[in-house]
């Protein structure tokens, strides 16, 4: 059945030779393969010369426009229209891979003058006429300046962002090369043609203010059926002009299931948020979560995955919220950058109302009894990670019961804290007895271990466990 | 709740194991409360014996719905669920078109991965010997495949 070959080959998404591999198969192998194969081809990191594939695809005055400029077109006849199957199209990203695809072929003596922005233009109009499908679109506004023949083949062909439905847009206004009325356009056709947006991500970064693009920005989210993913990345200044955008979020109530807020000061626009049922992660980064966590503290509040990130937290803003959550909360990640307040209350309230985390994230806290006590208490913890862990009293045995306690069902475990060789030299013995569970580890290396204990310790745990970098791991 | 293999095997299952399946459940809303056995034509008594196996194991699990796209924490699969999917090539596919037939998305996603993972890594010609496959491209198709692909090469 062509679908379920389609959902194993979508598993390999990220794996360009292991496709490549089974567009040679066979000719069924190969018409499954390919088209997700140059779904989103700008992600391959490595020189983009597929961008050379999609030129057959042209039409005859841009292919005469190319040769003037001095680029050959190899491949006159590709077996596929390989433009139709784009589904991921990030601008920066085809902006970069242009930008490398020229220099490479100036690179080998080829004389060619044709602009990064002429030549992303022309390909941007490929993928529309094309037939092209977006799921997903990425924008940052910048330099990159879209051209008029690009919108009207928008116009043209609405079926290009029709079943979008992960949109990311990065307003960047502090220039004034910046393409304000093609930025404006853009999103205005964006809330026109997309209702299927489930995933929409909002950055804004300058020192100058577009009304009409906040205002393009409202009607994109009042335009979306079933808008569940809400992120908005906003500096402090912007406030004012962000909160039509906040404001907007009430037409999603019903639907809102996450929400990340970062670098967001608070305003009263925030109360849409308190009728948001369905709310389910709620990710707070370096705004002040106190107020808006009153705000979310209402009956409504059934939080399974919460991150605070603050400098530094307190612990006490958050108990009610915790205590609301209680067994439906499975992830918490509380990353401080200075000691955490109220520790011991955090603990008692997690240890009371939250049995169920299974994935903990704690950054600066005090290596206590209280802790030992938390984790312990949770059964079911597949992910730790400490950091920034401090043994104030460099009490040895609170090491060694912290190697006894971990639960049974960890997968992942980061700690970091001072005096990590202790901890490594006790847990030995409990880490050999969860070798069956405990399936990664991420170790981090402390300036007074030697690159020798350093790997002895590494060689050690890799006997039992995988290894692997904190960044793979996401709470 | 009873179930009928395609052999007309009858297996009697708890409910909430039952409607891990989204057919099942639907069907039993649909038809209530009933001792009449569910005949399951498309899956026989060996492979049904087994989704009953990977039910039973995540009948606790959180439903997972169609439209959940969410970012997994890890592409790994859980010990359990890799043992289960220690099976023959013939189990392999019978599991993935049973757990399409009686819709239960995590067996669906944990098989296809299961068999994506075969594939991860191999050369064309790995790949045809794993899964029996004969090469029916000409040598000039398969030369215009590659050449068109070949950026691909590059590791």
């Amino acid at each position: 059945m062509p679908e379920l070959m389609e959902n194993i080959l979508n598993n390999l998404d990220n794996e360009f030779y292991s496709l490549y591999s089974c567009a040679l198969v066979s000719r069924h192998w190969c018409k499954m393969s390919i088209p997700i194969l140059w779904q989103d081809p700008f992600k391959f990191q490595k020189k983009p010369m597929f961008i050379s594939r999609y030129f057959s695809y042209l039409d005859e005055e841009e292919k005469v426009l190319l040769k003037e400029c001095g680029i050959i077109i190899n491949f006159p006849n590709t077996l596929f229209n390989y433009a139709k199957f784009l589904k991921v199209l990030d601008l920066s990203r085809l902006e970069e891979n242009v930008r490398l695809w020229i220099n490479f072929q100036i690179s080998n003596q080829k004389i060619i003058c044709i602009s990064k922005d002429d030549l992303a233009n022309l390909l941007f109009k490929l993928f529309i006429e094309s037939g092209a499908i977006l799921s997903k679109f990425d924008i940052y506004f910048t330099e990159f300046i879209i051209k008029p023949n690009v919108f009207y083949s928008l116009g043209q062909n609405e079926h290009f962002f029709s079943r979008l439905q992960d949109l990311t847009v990065d307003v960047i206004i502090d220039s004034f090369d910046f393409g304000v009325e093609e930025a404006i356009m853009l999103l205005r056709i964006l809330a026109k043609t997309t209702t299927k947006i489930s995933t929409l991500n909002l950055g804004t970064f300058g020192y100058n203010y577009e009304p009409q693009i906040y205002q393009a920005l409202v009607n994109i989210i009042k335009s979306q059926g079933n808008l569940r993913r809400f992120s908005l990345i906003c500096e402090t200044e912007f406030q004012t002009a962000m909160c039509g955008v906040i404001s907007a979020l009430e037409s999603q109530r019903k639907n809102l299931q996450e929400i990340k807020l970062d670098g967001c000061a608070y305003s009263a626009e925030f109360k849409v948020l308190m009728n948001c049922e369905k709310l389910k992660v709620l990710r707070i980064l370096y705004c002040e979560e106190k107020k808006l966590l009153k705000i979310l503290d209402t009956g409504l509040c059934k939080i399974s995955t919460l991150e605070i990130s603050s400098y530094p937290t307190d612990a006490s803003n958050l108990l009610s919220i915790l205590k609301k959550s209680g067994t439906l909360l499975q992830r918490l990640k509380l990353d401080s950058e200075d000691e955490i307040c109220s520790q011991s209350l955090l603990f008692d309230t997690l240890i009371a109302f939250c049995p169920n985390i299974t994935h903990l994230y704690i950054s600066y806290i005090k290596l206590s009894a209280e802790l030992l006590k938390l984790i312990g208490s949770l059964q079911k913890l597949q992910l730790l990670t400490l950091r920034f862990v401090y043994n104030e009293l460099e009490m040895e045995n609170l090491d060694m019961q912290f190697a006894k306690i971990l639960p049974s069902t960890l997968q992942y475990l980061e700690w970091s804290y001072i005096r990590n060789d202790i901890l490594l030299n006790y847990c030995e013995a409990p880490l050999k007895k969860l070798k069956k569970t405990l399936k990664y580890v991420s170790l981090s290396r402390s300036t007074y271990i030697s690159n020798s204990e350093f790997n002895n310790i590494r060689k050690d745990l890799e006997g039992y466990v995988k290894l692997v970098r904190f960044e793979e791991i996401e709470i | 709740v009873k179930l009928t293999s395609s052999e007309g095997t009858e297996f009697i299952i708890d409910r909430k194991v039952a409607e891990k399946s989204v057919l099942l459940k639907n069907m039993l809303e649909d038809v209530g409360e009933s001792d009449m056995a569910i005949p399951l034509p498309n899956v026989t008594g060996p492979i049904l014996n087994k989704v009953i196996d990977y039910c039973t194991h995540h009948r606790d699990d959180p439903f997972v719905s169609q439209e959940d796209d969410s970012k997994k924490v890890s592409d790994d699969i859980d010990d359990w669920d890799a043992e289960f999917c220690k099976v023959d090539q013939g189990t392999l596919f019978e599991l993935i078109l049973s757990a399409n037939y009686l819709d239960i998305k995590p067996l669906l996603d944990l098989t296809c991965k299961t068999v994506a993972n075969m594939i991860k890594g191999k050369t064309p010609d790995e790949i045809r010997k794993t899964f029996n496959i004969t090469n029916d491209f000409t040598p000039e198709e398969e030369e215009h495949v590659r050449k068109e692909n070949e950026w691909c090469e590059e590791r």
